[in-house]
């Protein structure tokens, strides 16, 4: 690990600084990450993007009242000054009795942080290893998509992401602490032809480790998702059972990390407000917010500001346990934070989020759960989902595609059509979940079944 | 010859010389750069750095045989006012940064800097040409003298954010948090947002010219969330954003108006019926719905993606949209958020005609992927800041007015939907489907508007949707969008069209499934 002592000295000196300047309390956020982004198209490099970037980001306290600001700028007259404009700013706030810097607590971790290596996600390769190498998986993922199949027409998207952050932590309660965290990123959209008829296939993946990520394997799955999809049409308008691909099952379930969150329950921009202890879903759905899953690419010792990360069960056999907290939701709850304060970066306030966020696995394998349907819809891709879904009442409707169902067995590709529903009701008619957990990025989510969905579709392929 | 005086240095702005203003965040971090060279009138700015450390980064970039190479010095301050749960709180942004660019053979090296100090931007410009190299050498020692470009294009903001004291911003976001909360009974929640952003650019490319511009960007936007007695939880949005300052948030974008909107969507929605779905005829009205067009064909005829495939490759002088469309990206366009005098790579902004009278006559090109299509530019590479290079996007995409009164438009549809506000959207390029949301929407039965949907969204193929346009009409408006562009980077982007009814869009929901019984009359 090459954390810089610096910067754990430059966060302290902040909270000082503030303190002086007269806030009651202070939190310095300080970030250094160095991350590589290459595109590749062509079997040639398109882009090479590398970046090496530190911050400090400084939430003050004073009488109830909290602002923020942030600067790229670590010279001590530029931190300086941003200390100055925040305290001239902060007494114009409104204030609030539940604002909080955290406090050092039982819980609290008390070794340094770094020392806690089973919540570390971080491979020191991911770092170390030369540009060029990188170039070559984003290559050899290239490759392997093309060469899938002769379907496949070409490449729109191919790029190798990875970042390596230091995180270091000072606030005037005397919590303080850095760690690193590291992981890498392949995203592959390729596009299949046959005659005129044009389809695209992507899949994107995280990893921990720098070896865990098999750049043919990702090209491939891309490509696969591009050439089943040749011939698709739509289906006329209908109500059947859909299955649901762990991939488009992740992106779904994002959702519920915005309407889990204490904040948006608090303020009632949830529905799931005052349901603790009711029944939200069916009795096979369980969900679990896991901030210590070893391996998991949102793992971490400690949130973003300072609290432990922990194991947090959301939903268990259908009944709604808990929302995700962070200090300032915790104390006006009368709870305790669970650790899921959120902050990507030095210039963000950051906000409640989920770590690894996960739909707990069935006993039933994605065959078994096909098998019984006579008609039915799988679903494999789904376009504009952040715009199809209503937050407030959970109203969706979803451009989508992916196969026919047909006495069990996946039969011809649809696309042009789309999903309505709502998410509260989906919830509770998902029927059967499979044991195939699959994680994107740092979201899981086995195949599961809804037992009936409504389909808008056209009953003529084209019009013209 | 003159020295600019702080004093000075505000007076213009203010008069609205350049598109300049300072937040107090800002005028710190300008004034207390190191460095800064004076020059002479009537260049309002100072260069961030001196000319002469411009011109060696282009030299050393250009090193090792790059054929063309740029950097891109960026300092930016973002202020924040936002009203949330009747709390009102502000934060502060202030970044600076040197992206540096070498191109070969098609290929791009980038790399950024936080630090402003003539050694380090070099040192990472030797990093970036060595990169592009591959081992290959370059007219060593060339001298790159590089010239200052002007513009007539100006976006004044008036009042500068600097003149208006942290407590009139507090109280109007009191005011405003007032009025959305005393709308209904049945609001649940407010939220409101408003961020004032000044950022100071300075370009030089090897091309020989060096670009100094600065661009502030002012948007706002209001939530509503409101709960009925059955426990109907509904969400309403409007909001703006404008290359300009308050000035812009009057009348129509009055800031009490788009507050009220939001609430009266909220409302509107708890009344609402189940969007049908299928496909039928779709009337969308005037402004803010050019996100479909965005969607559906801007982001298919922006250069990279022509290249790579998109169903729009190989249409120049092709019909790709009904006779009388025709779609332009206008980015000289006064207070529209993808206006500017200049794109991120330093070539004027332009009006781009796309498709004329339904025929396809241009592509979106930045000069990377323009070169590759064999096209010059058209002022559209743009980047979200110096963490980036450019790359080919939309700047503010719109279809232009047709001759149909748009009373006309609604009262020949017997049967459909009517969008009045879309929401969001997204685009494969490749099969060219493409959705957006729907903020607000109603039935049309026998040729009137009736009652409110909810859940809606429109999805169909880009090609399609144009050529499936049947009626368009005289009411063209612009719309000044709070939302950004996502393309890996985010940007500012506007809209606009007139009222246009389309024929061959698919619209989802969980109402009633509709067919369209009007396709014998097409």
């Amino acid at each position: 690990m090459k954390e810089k002592k610096e910067y754990m000295d430059l966060a302290q000196s902040a909270v000082e600084r503030a303190k002086r300047a007269g806030a009651g309390a202070a939190e310095a956020f300080v970030s250094d990450t160095q991350s590589v982004h290459i595109s590749v198209s062509g079997r040639q490099v398109e882009q090479v993007n590398a970046v090496q970037e530190a911050g400090i980001g400084l939430r003050l306290l004073k009488d109830q009242k909290m602002i923020f600001g942030s600067t790229n700028d670590l010279s001590a007259s530029s931190i300086q000054s941003l200390v100055d404009d925040l305290m001239r700013k902060v007494p114009f706030h409104t204030a609030d009795r539940f604002n909080v810097i955290p406090e050092k607590e039982d819980r609290s971790l008390e070794r340094d942080w770094a020392s806690y290596t089973d919540f570390i996600t971080y491979d020191p390769q991911i770092a170390e290893t030369a540009v060029e190498d990188k170039i070559k998986r984003a290559l050899r993922m290239e490759a392997a998509g093309l060469e899938y199949s002769p379907k496949v027409s070409g490449a729109t998207i191919v790029i190798y992401q990875d970042g390596t952050s230091y995180v270091y932590l000072a606030n005037s309660n005397g919590l303080a602490g850095w760690f690193p965290s590291s992981g890498c990123w392949g995203d592959a959209e390729m596009s299949a032809a046959q005659g005129a008829d044009h389809q695209s296939g992507s899949y994107l993946n995280a990893f921990a480790k720098y070896a865990d990520l098999n750049p043919e394997d990702l090209g491939r799955r891309a490509a696969e998702d591009a050439v089943r999809m040749l011939g698709a049409k739509p289906i006329e308008s209908c109500q059947v059972p859909m299955v649901v691909s762990p991939r488009v099952g992740t992106e779904l379930f994002s959702f519920f990390a915005f309407l889990l969150s204490a904040d948006a329950v608090q303020k009632g921009r949830s529905l799931f407000a005052g349901k603790i202890g009711t029944k939200v879903a069916s009795a096979s759905f369980s969900l679990v917010d896991d901030g210590r899953l070893k391996g998991g690419i949102a793992t971490a010792p400690v949130d973003g500001e300072g609290t432990p990360r922990q194991t947090t069960p959301l939903i268990v056999d259908g009944i709604l346990k808990s929302y995700l907290y962070d200090a300032y939701t915790a104390r006006k709850g009368k709870t305790r934070s669970t650790g899921n304060r959120s902050r990507d970066a030095f210039d963000s306030i950051g906000g409640i989020g989920p770590t690894n966020f996960c739909l707990q696995p069935g006993r039933l394998k994605p065959e078994e759960i096909l098998a019984g349907i006579k008609r039915g819809f799988y679903l494999t891709q789904a376009i504009g989902i952040f715009a199809g879904i209503h937050s407030a009442s959970g109203d969706f409707s979803i451009p989508v595609a992916g196969l026919l169902i047909e006495n069990g067995k996946l039969t011809v590709p649809v696309r042009g059509i789309s999903i309505g529903g709502n998410l509260f009701e989906l919830l509770k008619s998902v029927d059967k979940i499979g044991n195939d957990l699959t994680w994107i990025q740092s979201m899981g989510c086995p195949t599961f079944l809804v037992s009936s969905i409504k389909i808008g579709g056209v009953r003529q392929p084209e019009v013209r | 010859m003159t020295l600019v005086t702080r004093r000075d240095f505000l007076g213009r702005s203010t008069a609205g010389i350049s598109s300049l203003t300072l937040s107090p965040a800002l005028l710190e971090l300008l004034m207390s750069t190191a460095g800064c060279s004076r020059r002479p009138a009537p260049a309002l700015l100072d260069l961030i750095v001196p000319e002469e450390v411009l011109n060696k980064a282009v030299a050393l970039l250009m090193a090792k045989g790059a054929s063309f190479a740029d950097v891109f010095i960026e300092r930016a301050a973002f202020d924040s006012v936002s009203s949330d749960d009747k709390k009102i709180n502000t934060s502060t942004v202030i970044e600076k940064g040197v992206g540096l660019r070498a191109v070969k053979d098609g290929k791009t090296f980038y790399a950024y800097t936080s630090s402003f100090v003539p050694e380090q931007i070099y040192s990472t410009a030797r990093y970036v040409a060595a990169a592009a190299s591959q081992g290959g050498g370059g007219p060593e020692g060339k001298v790159f003298t590089l010239v200052p470009q002007r513009s007539t294009l100006a976006f004044p903001v008036k009042p500068p954010p600097s003149e208006i004291a942290i407590e009139r911003k507090i109280d109007l976001f009191k005011a405003l948090t007032d009025r959305a909360w005393s709308a209904d009974s049945r609001v649940v929640q407010v939220g409101q947002f408003m961020r004032e952003s000044i950022r100071q650019v300075n370009i030089a490319a090897s091309s020989g010219k060096i670009v100094n511009q600065a661009l502030a960007l002012t948007e706002f936007m209001a939530s509503t969330h409101m709960k009925d007695k059955e426990g109907n939880l509904q969400l309403g949005f409007d909001g703006r954003a404008a290359y300009a300052g308050r000035d812009f948030f009057t009348g129509q974008n009055a800031f009490e108006r788009i507050v009220d909107k939001s609430g009266a969507r909220a409302k509107a929605l708890l009344d609402a019926v189940d969007s049908p779905r299928g496909r039928f005829p779709v009337v969308l009205a005037p402004g803010d719905n050019g996100v479909l067009f965005h969607e559906s064909c801007g982001h298919g005829m922006e250069a990279d993606l022509v290249f790579k495939g998109s169903n729009f490759k190989d249409q120049l002088g092709k019909q790709t949209a009904a006779k009388g469309v025709t779609l332009v990206d206008d980015g000289t366009l006064p207070q529209m958020p993808g206006s500017f005098a200049f794109d991120d790579e330093g070539t004027p902004s332009e009006r781009t005609v796309l498709i004329e009278d339904g025929v396809q006559r241009g592509y979106l090109c930045d000069q990377i992927w323009g070169a590759r299509l064999g096209l010059k530019s058209t002022g559209n590479g743009r980047r979200e800041s110096f963490r980036y290079p450019p790359i080919p996007r939309m700047r503010n995409t719109f279809i232009e007015k047709g001759a149909r009164l748009p009373e006309e438009i609604i009262s020949s549809t017997k049967r459909g939907i009517y969008v009045a506000v879309g929401g969001g959207g997204q685009i494969d390029v490749i099969t060219g489907n493409f959705m957006m949301g729907v903020g607000e929407g109603y039935l049309i039965e026998n040729g009137k508007m009736t009652r409110p949907i909810k859940g809606a969204t429109l999805s169909g193929m880009g090609i399609q949707a144009l050529k499936t346009i049947d009626l368009i009409g005289n009411d063209l408006q612009m719309f000044a969008s709070p939302g950004r562009c996502g393309k890996v980077q985010s940007v500012p982007v506007g809209f606009g069209m007139p009222t246009v009814r389309v024929r061959g869009i698919l619209v989802g929901g969980k109402g009633e499934a509709w067919e369209d019984k009007e396709r014998g009359a097409l």
